[in-house]
C-alpha cells in the first residue's frame, strides 16, 4: 500500500457538543437546545446530556487507537453546559485511547454567561489550555436581534477572567468569536465592536461573515424580506475595516477568517487546512483521519443509530489505516489558499501523488486559469508559492476558487483520482 | 381493412382553442369506437410528443382510422384528422382541412370562440366543409350552452340548431358526435377511376424507415407495388409500405380515393415529402397537382450559439436532424466576433422557436445561447439594390442606405370589450395602427390593427395575455412590407459591440429601448472582477449608459473540517453556472442576458 505514504497518522480530535440553550438565529449546526432544562441547577445532570455522553463515550472506544494526541478541540454546541466532571471524563478517555501529548493544545468552547469563575478554574485544571468565546457581538441590541441568551456585562466577566488567567499562566492562549455583516449593521457601530474586542487583550479574533443558511429564523426572515442585511459594497468595506484595524493592533490576517498575534494561531484549525487527518467524535461530526472524510449523523437517533451499527459490524471503513486514501488536490489548494502562506502547487501536486510530468503538464493549465486573478492582483506569486492579496484576493477568493473547481472538473479521471503514485 | 365503398368513408377534424378539449375529445372518440382500449390509453393518444403533452398543444398533427357502426346498422371508417392548434402553423392547418369533408367545431360551453378558433373555423368554411358545432365542457359548472350556441350562431353564423353539447371528459354526448360525422359529413367525392392525386397533409421523419408520409388520396389508387411521384419535389420512389392509422400503423396492400393512410418509401428528409405536396404515380402521372402548395417561408430568426464553443458540431449535427423532421426549420452558419461560431436559424413563428430550442436542448443535451427574435428586414441601398437582412447585425451603414422597410401584419384580437382600453393601449405603444374594432356580442369585440411584425415577435402575446387575465387572444398573417424611420441599435459590453444584442428599433423608440436595454443588463449580468461599461448607441452615438460595479466581495465564512465538503458544494454549484455564462470579450454573460430585449417590460 504505497498510497499512505502521504498520509501521517492523525494527532488530532475533534468532539461536539451539540447542547445549548437555544437556536441562535444564523445557526444550522447539529445543536440540541435545551432551554431551562440547561440551567445549571439541573442542567448538566439531565438525562439527555447524559444519554449523549454515553454515545459519546461509546464512540471513543469502538474507534481504533493511534498515536498521542497533539491537539484536540471540544466544540459545539455549547460544551461550557457540561459540567468539568463530565470534561475530565471524556479527556481522560481520550487519553486512554490514544494518549495525549505534552504541550497538546487542548481548546474549548465557551458561551459566556454559560459558566462560572469556579469552573473556569476547574476547567482549566483538567487541561483546557485554550478557550475559544462565543462573544459574536459587544452590542446588547444587536445579542437580542441575533438569538443570544448572553449580555455585554457577561461577556466583559468572562474576558476578564481570561486575560487574568492568561496572566496567572493557567491559560496558554484565547480567541474571541465575532460575526460581521450582521443586519443593520454599519461602519461605526462596528468599528465599536473590534476596538471593545481588541481591548479585550485576547490574542485571537475569528471574525465570521453572516452566511445565511436554509432552515434559519434569518433565512425565513431574509424570505420575507424583514432582513436588512449590508448590500456587497458596504460588507466588503465592514471587511477591509476589520483587516487594517485588526493588523494595526498587531494581529495577523493568518486565514481568511483568522488572526492572532505571534505565537498565537490556533494549531488545531491548521490541521484541517494543511490536509493532515483528524479524529471527529459525537452527533454531526465530521472526521478525516486517513484522507476520507465522513460526517455524522446529525439527529441524536441516527447518531446513535450509527454508533450501534458500528458496535456490530465494526468501524466504517475510513477510520482505518488500510483504507488511506489522498486527500483531493483541489481541496488542499483551497484550504492552502486560504492561509496567509498560500500554496505551493507543485510541492502539493507531488504530495497528492503526481509525477513530475503530470505536475508540468496539469499545473500550468490552472494558473493560466488564474491569469486574470494575477492581473487584477488577487493573487501573488512569491518563490514558489502562490498566495491570495490581503485584503482584495481574500474577499473576492471565490473568484480564484471557481477557477480551480473549474480546472479540476476539466482533468483527465487518471489524473484526479490518483491512487498508485 | 381495404376496400371499403367510398359511400361509407367520412373524413373530419377538429378545431378548437387550445384547452377547449380537443385533445380529450380525440381520445375519447378513439375509445368509443373501440379503436384503442381504455387499458392502452394513454392521455391524449393524438399529442404523441412529450413537448406537446407538457404544453397541451398539438404541433404535430396525427390521424387516426376509426370503424364504427352506425345507426343503419351499416360499418362505417371514420378517419379523424387532427390540426395543430397555434396561429405559427396555419398552413398546416389549411392543409389538413383539405384533407377533410367536415370538421367537428369544439367549443367550451363556458369560455366561447376564441380568434384562434375562428380563424380556423372561416379556412374550414373556405375548404367547403360540413361544420358541426359542439359545446364542450357542459359538466362543468360554469359552462352556458346557450349563450355560447347564440355567439357561435352571431360570430361564425352557423346554424346551431343541431349543435350536439357533450363532455368528452365524462363521455356524455360522445356517442352523438359520432352518429353525426356519420349522417352530416359529406362522403368523398368518389374520383377512384380518376388518376392517382393523394395530398400529404402531415410528415415526419423515422430514424429506421425514412419519412412517414401521411396523406388523403383524393383521387385514383395507391396501390404497395406503385412507383410514386412527388409533383413539387420532384422526386419519385418506390414504395417500401403502405398503410393506415388506427391509430397504430397497419399494413394494407392498397388505398383508394376517399382514404387517408401513411406510405413509408425510404424518404431521406421531410423537405422531399412536404405538407401540401401531391402525390402521383410515376407511370401514370396526374397531369397537374392539387392547389395550395406553399414553401415554408420562416418570419422569425434568431441566433442559436453553442456556450461551450466545443458544441458548435453537435449543434450542427443536432440541427441537421431536426431538418429530417422539420421542413419550416431553415439555419446557415454565423459567425460573430462577439458569440463565435452558431447558427441563424428561421422560424415559422415565436412557439416554432421555442420548440426547436427546447427540442435542441433537451433532446441534444446541448447548452445554447439564444439571441432575442427578429424579422426580415428590406433594406433599400443607395445604389439602388434592396437586401433582405434576417440579423440586425448585419444592417448596413446608414450612409449607404437609402430605406429600411419592415413586414407588418394584420392583427386581430379577440376579447371581452372591458380590455379595449389597455389592448389598444398596447397596439399603440407597438406602433400598431388602428384599423376596425367590431362588437361581435354585447361584450366582446375584435380589435384589428395593422402592427409591424418586429413588435409582435418580442412580447406582444405575454402582455396581451397578461393584460387581459388571459381572456385575450390573437390571430395574425403578413400584409407586406413598410418603410419606417428605422434605426440600428448597438450595445457595447466593456466598450465591446455585442452583436447579438443588436436590435433594430423605430427611431422614436430608440431612446426608451436603450435605456432599458442597458438597465436590464446591470440586473442581469453578475459582477465581475473588474467595472464593466453598459452603453447604447446609434451609430457613434451614446444614448443610455450604465456601469457594472466590480465584484467587492465574495468569499465562504468558516471552513473548518466538517465545513469544507459543504463549502465545497457550494462553489461547485456557482462554477457549474459560471459554465453556462458566454464570454464575450473579458464579460461573462448569462443566457437571460441576451433576451434581455423581450424582458423590457418585466
Amino acid at each position: 500500500m504505497s498510497v499512505v505514504r502521504n498520509i501521517s497518522p492523525p494527532r488530532s480530535a475533534y468532539l461536539h457538543i451539540p447542547f445549548c440553550y437555544r437556536r441562535c438565529f444564523y445557526c444550522d449546526f447539529a445543536i440540541v437546545p435545551l432551554g431551562d432544562k440547561a440551567n445549571h441547577s439541573n442542567g448538566p445532570g439531565s438525562t439527555s446530556i447524559k444519554s449523549y455522553l454515553e454515545l459519546l463515550h461509546r464512540e471513543i472506544a469502538l474507534t481504533p487507537s493511534g498515536p498521542p494526541l497533539s491537539t484536540i478541540y471540544i466544540g459545539g454546541g455549547t460544551p461550557s453546559l457540561l459540567s468539568p466532571c463530565q470534561i475530565k471524563s471524556l479527556l481522560e478517555h481520550l487519553k486512554e485511547r490514544f494518549g495525549i501529548q505534552s504541550g497538546a493544545e487542548v481548546t474549548m468552547e465557551m458561551d459566556p454567561a454559560s459558566f462560572g469563575f469556579e469552573e473556569l478554574e476547574a476547567f482549566l485544571s483538567l487541561g483546557i489550555n485554550r478557550v475559544s468565546l462565543g462573544v459574536q457581538s459587544f452590542n446588547d441590541e444587536v445579542l437580542e436581534k441575533i438569538g443570544r441568551t448572553h449580555r455585554e456585562n457577561h461577556i466583559s466577566q468572562t474576558c476578564k477572567w481570561l486575560h487574568q488567567a492568561i496572566e496567572n499562566r493557567k491559560l496558554k492562549t484565547w480567541n474571541l468569536d465575532l460575526i460581521q455583516n450582521l443586519p443593520e449593521q454599519n461602519i461605526s457601530c462596528w468599528e465599536k465592536e473590534l476596538f471593545k474586542a481588541i481591548n479585550t487583550h485576547v490574542p485571537h479574533l475569528s471574525i465570521y461573515d453572516l452566511s445565511i443558511e436554509p432552515g434559519t429564523v434569518f433565512s425565513w426572515k431574509e424570505s420575507r424580506g424583514e432582513l436588512e442585511l449590508p448590500n456587497e459594497d458596504l460588507a466588503a468595506k465592514i471587511m477591509d475595516l476589520t483587516n487594517s484595524i485588526l493588523c494595526k493592533a498587531g494581529f495577523a490576517r493568518y486565514e481568511i477568517s483568522n488572526y492572532s498575534k505571534p505565537g498565537h494561531a490556533s494549531r488545531h484549525n491548521r490541521v484541517y487546512w494543511s490536509g493532515a487527518g483528524w479524529w471527529g467524535f459525537g452527533q454531526g461530526a465530521t472526521s478525516s483521519p486517513w484522507g476520507k472524510r465522513l460526517a455524522r449523523p446529525r439527529t441524536r437517533n441516527g447518531y446513535q443509530c450509527w454508533i450501534e451499527t458500528q458496535e456490530t459490524s465494526g468501524p466504517d471503513s475510513s477510520l482505518s489505516q488500510s483504507k488511506a486514501v489522498p486527500i483531493n488536490l483541489d481541496d488542499l489548494v483551497l484550504t492552502g489558499l486560504r492561509r496567509r502562506e498560500g500554496v505551493d502547487l507543485e510541492a502539493l501536486g507531488i504530495h497528492f501523488g503526481w509525477s513530475q510530468t503530470q505536475c508540468k503538464e496539469f499545473l500550468p493549465l490552472l494558473e493560466r486559469r488564474w491569469e486574470r486573478a494575477f492581473k487584477q492582483g488577487c493573487l501573488k506569486r512569491t518563490g514558489n508559492r502562490l498566495k491570495l492579496s490581503n485584503p482584495k484576493g481574500m474577499r473576492i477568493s471565490n473568484q480564484v476558487f471557481l477557477e480551480l473547481i473549474l480546472w479540476w472538473d476539466s482533468l483527465p479521471e487518471s489524473a484526479v483520482s490518483v491512487s498508485n503514485p | 381493412m381495404t376496400n371499403v365503398p367510398v359511400s361509407r368513408l367520412r373524413n373530419f377534424c377538429i378545431i378548437a382553442h387550445i384547452d377547449h378539449g380537443k385533445s380529450t375529445l380525440a381520445d375519447r372518440l378513439l375509445q368509443d369506437t373501440g379503436t384503442v382500449s381504455g387499458r392502452e390509453m394513454q392521455e391524449q393518444f393524438l399529442d404523441n410528443m412529450d413537448l406537446e403533452r407538457e404544453r397541451g398543444i398539438t404541433i404535430k398533427l396525427q390521424a387516426a382510422r376509426m370503424n364504427y357502426k352506425a345507426e343503419d346498422g351499416e360499418d362505417y371508417v371514420l378517419n379523424l384528422i387532427d390540426t395543430p392548434g397555434h396561429v405559427d402553423f396555419s398552413y398546416e392547418v389549411s392543409r389538413s382541412l383539405q384533407a377533410c369533408e367536415g370538421a367537428l367545431l369544439v367549443v367550451d360551453a363556458s369560455q366561447g370562440v376564441e380568434a384562434q378558433t375562428l380563424a380556423n373555423v372561416y379556412l374550414a368554411i373556405e375548404n367547403d366543409l360540413e361544420i358541426i358545432p359542439v359545446l364542450n365542457k357542459i359538466d362543468l359548472p360554469g359552462a352556458d350552452p346557450e349563450r355560447i350556441k347564440l355567439e357561435i350562431e352571431s360570430i361564425i353564423g352557423l346554424d346551431v340548431s343541431k349543435a350536439i353539447t357533450c363532455s368528452a371528459k365524462t363521455g356524455l354526448g360522445v356517442p352523438e358526435i359520432l352518429q353525426a360525422v356519420v349522417d352530416r359529413v359529406p362522403q368523398p367525392k368518389d374520383l377512384i377511376k380518376e388518376p392517382t392525386k393523394a395530398l400529404i397533409f402531415d410528415s415526419y421523419y423515422d430514424s429506421y424507415r425514412g419519412v412517414i408520409v401521411y396523406y388523403r388520396v383524393i383521387s385514383g389508387r395507391i396501390n404497395l407495388k406503385d412507383k410514386i411521384l412527388l409533383m413539387a419535389s420532384k422526386k419519385s420512389y418506390e414504395l417500401d409500405e403502405i398503410g393506415v392509422m388506427s391509430p397504430d400503423q397497419c399494413q394494407v396492400d392498397e388505398l383508394h380515393a376517399g382514404e387517408v393512410g401513411y406510405l413509408a418509401a425510404s424518404i431521406k428528409a421531410v423537405a422531399d415529402a412536404r405538407v401540401g405536396d401531391t402525390i402521383t404515380l410515376l407511370n401514370s402521372p396526374a397531369d397537374k397537382p392539387l392547389p395550395g402548395y406553399t414553401e415554408a417561408k420562416p418570419m422569425v430568426f434568431c441566433g442559436l450559439f453553442p456556450t461551450d464553443a466545443d458544441q458548435y458540431p453537435d449543434l450542427r449535427e443536432a440541427l441537421d436532424k431536426l431538418q429530417l423532421s422539420d421542413a419550416a426549420l431553415k439555419y446557415e452558419p454565423e459567425t460573430s466576433s462577439a458569440m463565435g461560431f452558431g447558427f441563424r436559424c428561421g422560424f415559422l413563428g415565436l412557439l416554432h422557436m421555442e420548440i426547436v430550442q427546447e427540442r435542441l436542448e433537451r433532446e441534444y443535451d446541448l447548452d445554447l445561447i439564444v439571441t432575442a427574435p427578429s424579422v426580415i428586414y428590406k433594406v433599400n441601398m443607395l445604389d439602388s439594390e434592396s437586401l433582405m437582412i434576417d440579423n440586425p447585425a448585419t444592417l448596413p451603414d446608414p450612409q449607404k442606405r437609402d430605406s429600411i422597410e419592415e413586414p407588418y401584419v394584420k392583427m386581430e384580437i379577440y376579447t371581452p370589450n372591458e380590455y379595449n382600453g389597455t389592448l389598444m393601449g398596447l397596439c399603440q405603444d407597438r406602433r400598431g395602427e388602428f384599423i376596425d374594432m367590431k362588437y361581435i356580442t354585447t361584450d366582446r369585440v375584435t380589435l384589428i390593427y395593422e402592427l409591424p411584425l418586429a413588435e409582435v415577435v418580442t412580447d406582444f402575446f405575454d402582455q396581451m395575455k397578461s393584460r387581459t387575465k388571459g381572456y385575450a387572444s390573437m390571430e395574425y398573417h403578413l400584409i407586406g412590407y413598410r418603410p419606417n424611420d428605422l434605426v440600428r441599435l448597438d450595445v457595447l459590453i466593456n466598450s465591446e459591440r455585442a452583436d447579438p444584442l443588436t436590435t433594430i428599433v423605430h427611431r422614436d423608440k430608440s431612446y426608451n429601448v436603450g435605456r432599458g436595454l442597458v438597465e436590464k443588463l446591470k440586473e442581469l449580468i453578475p459582477r465581475q472582477q473588474f467595472k464593466i461599461p453598459l452603453q447604447a448607441s446609434i451609430g457613434s452615438r451614446i444614448i443610455a449608459s450604465e456601469s457594472i460595479s466590480a465584484m467587492r466581495k465574495d468569499v465562504l465564512a468558516k471552513c473548518y473540517g466538517g465545513d469544507i465538503s459543504r463549502k465545497k458544494k457550494l462553489l461547485q454549484k456557482q462554477a457549474k453556472g459560471k459554465k453556462r455564462m458566454k464570454a464575450m470579450g473579458k464579460v461573462e454573460v448569462p443566457q437571460e442576458a441576451f433576451m434581455a430585449v423581450l424582458k423590457l417590460n418585466q
